[in-house]
């Protein structure tokens, strides 16, 4: 019975400390009002990260993956119905030895109405900014903005797979159908492995190689990218149109000397993304209709098709599953063997992906688990991605992770990084106002 | 105001037994409508600043302050809410859109914005007793569980509340067995909920904590979730309330994910 009481007692009393917390709580909150005037507002993070192989990379030799001292600054400015944006990094990259800086987002953003009635239907983007569209996770058909894949492989945060380029998007709206337009001025590619971090297959030598290689001016457009983007919803379904003309975003193609080079690229497709069931399904197509037209260059890649179906659902609370298949259809399949260099290396005439994602929030959504794999049957490789970010207050989050890339063959897509599968560590601390 | 914090909800198993003070002639159907009316569609639309205080069993806390838009396309029936992010700075300009529908047959059609990598992110509808942003509030909490979804039952009714029972009619979509709420006569606001569990557990609390007049519509302007197992709990607290401003259907479509109304913002 007494321990009846002192439970009670001690339940009661912790019930009243809750009580008075609240209550200090909420007259804490009576400071909001006062912090809200400013029209500008910053804040920011600090980031160390190390990541290292889980192999030997004879290549490579470094056995470090990631090595960042970062500090990314955001700042905004609001006015009267448009902002300016400014989002920066300063970071040491360990992995190169170099200081480093790049600015991610400066950036005006607001609408078109101070123009006239007709501005009221227009948005306008300009300057230097992340662009995304498109339907696929991780997989990018009509999205032609530039990517960072060294980041993606080092296991940085998502957010760096997304690389930035200094355009301007315009946007319109009407009730029936609305419009992106981009133009980006000069060609931004993407950055992709190139033998810093990790090394790669050469069909010419055969064997994985680390050359830090440069393409050549004279091999990188300084000429616009064009892309644009119709969108609406019928009955339910999102769909969309998409356009792009520019340059392969990799240096795929090569000059006569063997140089690497950006091969002019125009890509046209669609997509289609709807609730099935429970869940979301989709599907995008994509053309990429390169300068080799009817395959017969070996320096240049062949036109292509690519598809992906995809759907995902919440499994059950808290855990999200998806699945989807991806397809490239290489054009001109004889034609490209017959006249290949390295046939014996060259693409299955159709490559396939399968991708597998589960995530899962706990702990009241301070942890996420994150499995993503990449499986291709057709190359029989892969690339599976586990990330664990746990975040238990405002003012900080650790994330770890796995990068495994796994295969047969040494020149395969995936296969072909397999002394680049790491592990990697970070922690974040967030600083505002 | 959209996203009253409060929901609908339960009695403590005492006045569950006593059932006997309950005047026959109050309409059960009418008075949820109402209430539900009430809460969540106050005007034809609103636009309000929140801010969140979110407390673990450990006592650590954490911050979330937004802006809600919401309009509706008719009382009681399917709304279209927006739901911009300001703090903490990393979740700043994320950007959350919700149709939400009440036919029980149809989901709610969500998507997310991620300003870091400018991506618009069609979310599967899911399961919406799960947690809004990490507080204790669920999303159903913010947006709204349509009393179509529950079988009503009242209680008792005291000098100023109605006291109901609810249960869900698809028992598999939610993790109560029961709630009983307590309705204020006065202004039809749902102003407790308590879940209990099938072992009559009551394991957590929705409580409106200050009801405000704003505009001519009485509105919760501070409610409190308590989950009564951890003792983790989270403050909400709405500020700048407007209803009734016009809002056009742009405001809630793809276009402010990408391109926030700034208007509305302030």
């Amino acid at each position: 019975m007494a321990k009846y009481l002192i439970g009670l007692l001690l339940l009661t009393g912790s019930v009243l400390a809750q009580e008075q917390q609240s209550d200090d709580l909420w007259a804490e909150m009576d400071n909001w009002e006062e912090q809200e005037v400013s029209p500008f507002s910053w804040a920011g993070f600090a980031e160390v990260a190390l990541g290292r192989r889980l192999q030997r990379d004879d290549v490579i030799g470094r056995n470090t993956t990631l090595q960042d001292a970062r500090v990314q600054l955001k700042s905004d400015y609001l006015l009267s119905s448009s902002k300016v944006s400014f989002r920066g990094d300063l970071y040491y990259d360990g992995v190169k030895n170099q200081l480093e800086s790049q600015i991610r987002e400066l950036y005006w953003q607001g609408n078109l109405g101070f123009l006239g009635t007709m501005g009221r239907h227009f948005d306008l983007k300009a300057g230097q900014q992340v662009l995304t569209w498109g339907t696929g996770d991780y997989l990018f058909l009509n999205d032609l903005f530039s990517k960072d894949y060294q980041s993606f492989f080092a296991g940085r945060d998502d957010d760096y797979l997304k690389a930035p380029s200094l355009s301007v998007k315009l946007s319109g709206y009407s009730t029936l159908v609305n419009f992106d337009v981009v133009i980006t001025p000069e060609f931004e590619p993407d950055n992709g492995i190139n033998g810093e971090y990790f090394s790669y297959f050469s069909p010419s030598t055969g064997t994985l190689i680390a050359d830090e290689f440069s393409v050549l001016d004279s091999n990188l457009p300084d000429e616009p990218e064009y892309a644009i983007r119709l969108y609406g919803t019928l009955a339910g379904t999102e769909l969309a149109l998409y356009g792009y003309k520019g340059y392969s975003k990799l240096p795929q193609g090569a000059d006569v000397q063997g140089n690497p080079r950006y091969s002019e690229l125009t890509v046209s497709g669609f997509s289609a993304v709807r609730p099935i069931g429970a869940g979301i399904g989709k599907l995008e197509y994509a053309f990429y209709d390169g300068e080799d037209t009817f395959g017969n260059d070996p320096f240049t890649a062949n036109d292509q098709s690519r598809l992906l179906i995809g759907y995902e659902q919440e499994l059950i609370a808290n855990l999200t599953g998806s699945l989807q298949w991806y397809t490239e259809f290489n054009h001109d399949y004889a034609a490209l063997v017959a006249n290949s260099l390295w046939p014996q290396y060259e693409d299955e005439e159709r490559r396939h992906v399968l991708t597998t994602e589960l995530r899962y929030l706990a702990l009241q959504q301070t942890l996420t688990l994150q499995l993503f794999n990449f499986y291709s049957p057709s190359d029989n490789d892969g690339y599976l991605r586990l990330r664990g970010t746990y975040s238990p207050t405002d003012r900080w989050q650790i994330s770890g992770g796995v990068n495994g890339f796994y295969g047969d063959e040494t020149y395969t897509f995936y296969s072909q990084f397999k002394d680049g599968s790491n592990v990697y560590l970070a922690f974040r601390y967030f600083f505002e106002e | 105001m959209a996203i009253q914090g409060v929901g609908f909800a339960i009695l403590s198993v005492f006045t569950f037994l006593s059932a006997s003070g309950v005047a026959q002639e109050v309409d059960v159907d009418g008075l949820i409508l109402a209430s539900e009316k009430a809460a969540y569609y106050a005007g034809d639309d609103s636009r309000s600043d929140a801010r969140m205080i979110i407390v673990d069993g450990q006592g650590r806390k954490q911050m979330r302050q937004f802006t809600i838009l919401r309009k509706d396309v008719e009382d009681n029936g399917d709304q279209k809410m927006m739901v911009f992010f300001s703090r903490p700075a990393d979740v700043r300009d994320t950007v959350f859109r919700v149709e939400k529908h009440v036919e029980l047959d149809q989901d709610d059609d969500r998507w997310l914005y991620l300003p870091a990598l400018d991506l618009v992110k069609r979310i599967s509808a899911g399961d919406k007793r799960t947690s809004f942003v990490g507080s204790h509030f669920f999303y159903e909490d913010v947006s709204g569980r349509a009393v179509s979804e529950d079988t009503f039952s009242l209680q008792k009714e005291t000098e100023t509340r109605y006291i109901l029972k609810a249960e869900a009619k698809d028992t598999h979509s939610v993790e109560f067995a029961y709630y009983v709420v307590e309705i204020d006569k006065q202004n039809n606001l749902p102003v407790l909920i308590n879940f209990y569990d099938k072992n009559h557990t009551n394991y957590r609390r929705v409580e409106a904590v200050s009801v405000d007049t704003i505009e001519g519509y009485p509105t919760v302007t501070r409610s409190k979730v308590t989950d009564l197992t951890s003792g983790g709990y989270t403050l909400m607290e709405f500020r700048n309330m407007t209803y009734n401003l016009g809002l056009n259907e742009g405001v809630f479509s793809e276009r402010s994910l990408r391109t926030p109304p700034v208007q509305w913002l302030k």
